[in-house]
């Protein structure tokens, strides 16, 4: 019976990526969100001086 | 855009933590695979992104079907949701994929029906995003990318059925049977705890990002309305 | 007066007649798609070097290529003519089924594919000498492909042609869901280029006729959608 080839390096790059892009979306989702609020608050204010 | 609800806030403390549990188990819990080694841990992420990438991929082609019948917005925001949650996950799996062939199969790479499908099937929904970043009206572009999802889901078995006989008359690197000989194994008891805790946990956080996302296309909505509004 | 709206056959087949008129006259979308195809299969020749050995393993797969690179060239130019001249909106109201005209572009898409066709597949033989391209099979594999291939592309093009990015995106969206029709088609023609048995490209031929079948369906059911304003 041979040894159990280590594999280790392979194994943590594959959690790593798996994170890392979780971490990218949920980060890409969190700065559209703000940009889009941003953009939001700015919209409400130049809507309402003009209905007045 | 109402505040955030609670069951949302609950439902990602929930995602955080079977996220933390499943990667204990992979990483700790399950044995260390004796052909394998270490890598092998990475399996239980390969098939629960796998898992949750498929099962976006049905509900946006169902929710495409749903929007072209009804013509409801809603189920243009729960369509472009899916696929986006979904996109990111498939990468994660053909990703995760392609470690394990490399001290498995010695290569980063082969065209095997399931890693090709898994490409054609990642690549279809790439265009649908460029479909529908090149149109602008917000109805013309729910309604094309109802159709697109729509001829995608379709299509992707029949690539997966066309591809496998190449290889079944062509040698078989890696097909059905031989998986078991090339990096295949049986799985001990705690190993299944890992693999359908990771399943679950995957389904857990595919449905909260499923949720943030389709909020994040409500919100979206309401500031193009708004920009229309404000040009007006 | 009162005009009962013409048969979903008639309104079809005066909508290939114009496409067909149209086309004899100008000859411009034939003309770049033999000159295109002619190319590719030159350029094929020397990047892969097609020596006697060689072409036997990849002629089917050299002709798909090429049919495939020409088909969306063809098929982009149809629809965008269309959708320029105004002929399109002027299609949308005139008082026929939408199918007649999915139907119609389909058929003279399909017609300027087969045509193409026709004339590259002597001249490949000719170039290359490569006569086992004349069996029935071939061509009839040659049909099934072209028919799957146009109804999905004919179908995206109406897409593709109402974007933004309308020149670049037609292959984009295309080839990942032509997939399947470009692999059976090549795997059934490699099949009988060398002389395999019956049995053994029966597989991929069913396949593509269940795609050529699944996809018209499809493609003629959400054409309405496509083209709606």
């Amino acid at each position: 019976m041979e040894s159990i080839p280590d594999t280790t390096g392979y194994m943590i790059a594959g959690f790593v990526v798996a994170f890392a892009t979780m971490g990218i979306h949920v980060l890409s989702m969190y700065v559209r969100n703000r940009n889009l609020r941003r953009d939001l608050e700015m919209l409400e204010s130049m809507d309402k001086p003009e209905k007045k | 855009m109402q505040s955030k609800p609670i069951a949302l806030t609950i439902l990602d403390i929930i995602s955080v933590i079977v996220l933390g549990v499943a990667t204990y188990l992979a990483l700790v819990f399950a044995p260390t695979e004796a052909v394998m080694g270490q890598v092998q841990r990475v399996f239980y992420f390969h098939v629960g992104t796998a898992w949750v990438g498929l099962l976006g991929f049905v509900l946006a082609a169902i929710s495409g079907i749903a929007y072209l019948v009804t013509k409801d917005m809603k189920w243009d925001r729960f369509e472009v949701a899916a696929v986006e949650v979904s996109t990111m996950f498939f990468f994660i799996t053909i990703v995760l994929g392609s470690i394990w062939a490399r001290p498995a199969w010695n290569t980063w790479w082969t065209w095997d029906p399931r890693l090709t499908t898994a490409a054609v099937t990642e690549l279809i929904y790439v265009a649908y995003f460029m479909l529908r970043a090149g149109i602008e009206d917000p109805e013309k572009r729910a309604r094309f990318g109802a159709v697109y999802t729509l001829l995608g889901g379709l299509s992707a078995p029949i690539t997966f059925m066309v591809i496998r006989l190449f290889r079944t008359i062509h040698p078989v690197v890696i097909g059905n049977q031989s998986a078991e000989a090339q990096g295949g194994f049986s799985m001990t008891p705690d190993m299944r705890t890992a693999f359908f805790f990771a399943l679950f946990a995957f389904t857990v956080i595919f449905i909260d990002l499923l949720w943030h996302r389709i909020r994040l296309g409500g919100l979206q909505e309401k500031v193009e309305q708004l920009k229309l509004n404000v040009s007006m | 007066m009162n005009h009962p709206a013409p048969s979903l056959l008639k309104a079809t087949f005066a909508i290939v007649r114009k496409d067909l008129a149209a086309e004899f006259r100008s000859r411009e979308l034939l003309s770049a798609m033999l000159v295109f195809s002619m190319l590719v299969i030159l350029i094929f020749n020397f990047a892969l070097e097609l020596d006697v050995k060689v072409r036997q393993s990849v002629t089917a797969g050299v002709l798909w290529t090429t049919f495939a690179f020409a088909g969306t060239l063809g098929l982009n130019r149809s629809m965008a003519v269309e959708k320029d001249r105004g002929c399109m909106d002027g299609l949308l109201l005139a008082p026929v089924d939408r199918s007649a005209i999915f139907f119609g572009k389909a058929i003279s898409n399909l017609a300027f594919m087969l045509i193409v066709e026709a004339i590259v597949i002597p001249l490949y033989a000719m170039l290359y000498n490569e006569v086992r391209i004349f069996q029935v099979e071939f061509l009839g594999v040659l049909l099934l492909g072209s028919i799957g291939y146009i109804a999905v592309g004919t179908l995206l093009s109406a897409m593709s042609v109402q974007t933004r990015t309308r020149d670049v995106l037609l292959p984009i969206l295309l080839f990942p869901v032509a997939v399947p029709v470009l692999l059976a088609s090549v795997k059934a023609s490699g099949g009988i280029i060398a002389g395999a048995d019956f049995a053994e490209i029966l597989t991929p031929l069913n396949l593509l006729i269940v795609y050529d079948i699944i996809f018209i369906a499809v493609a003629f059911m959400v054409f309405d959608f496509v083209v709606e304003e």
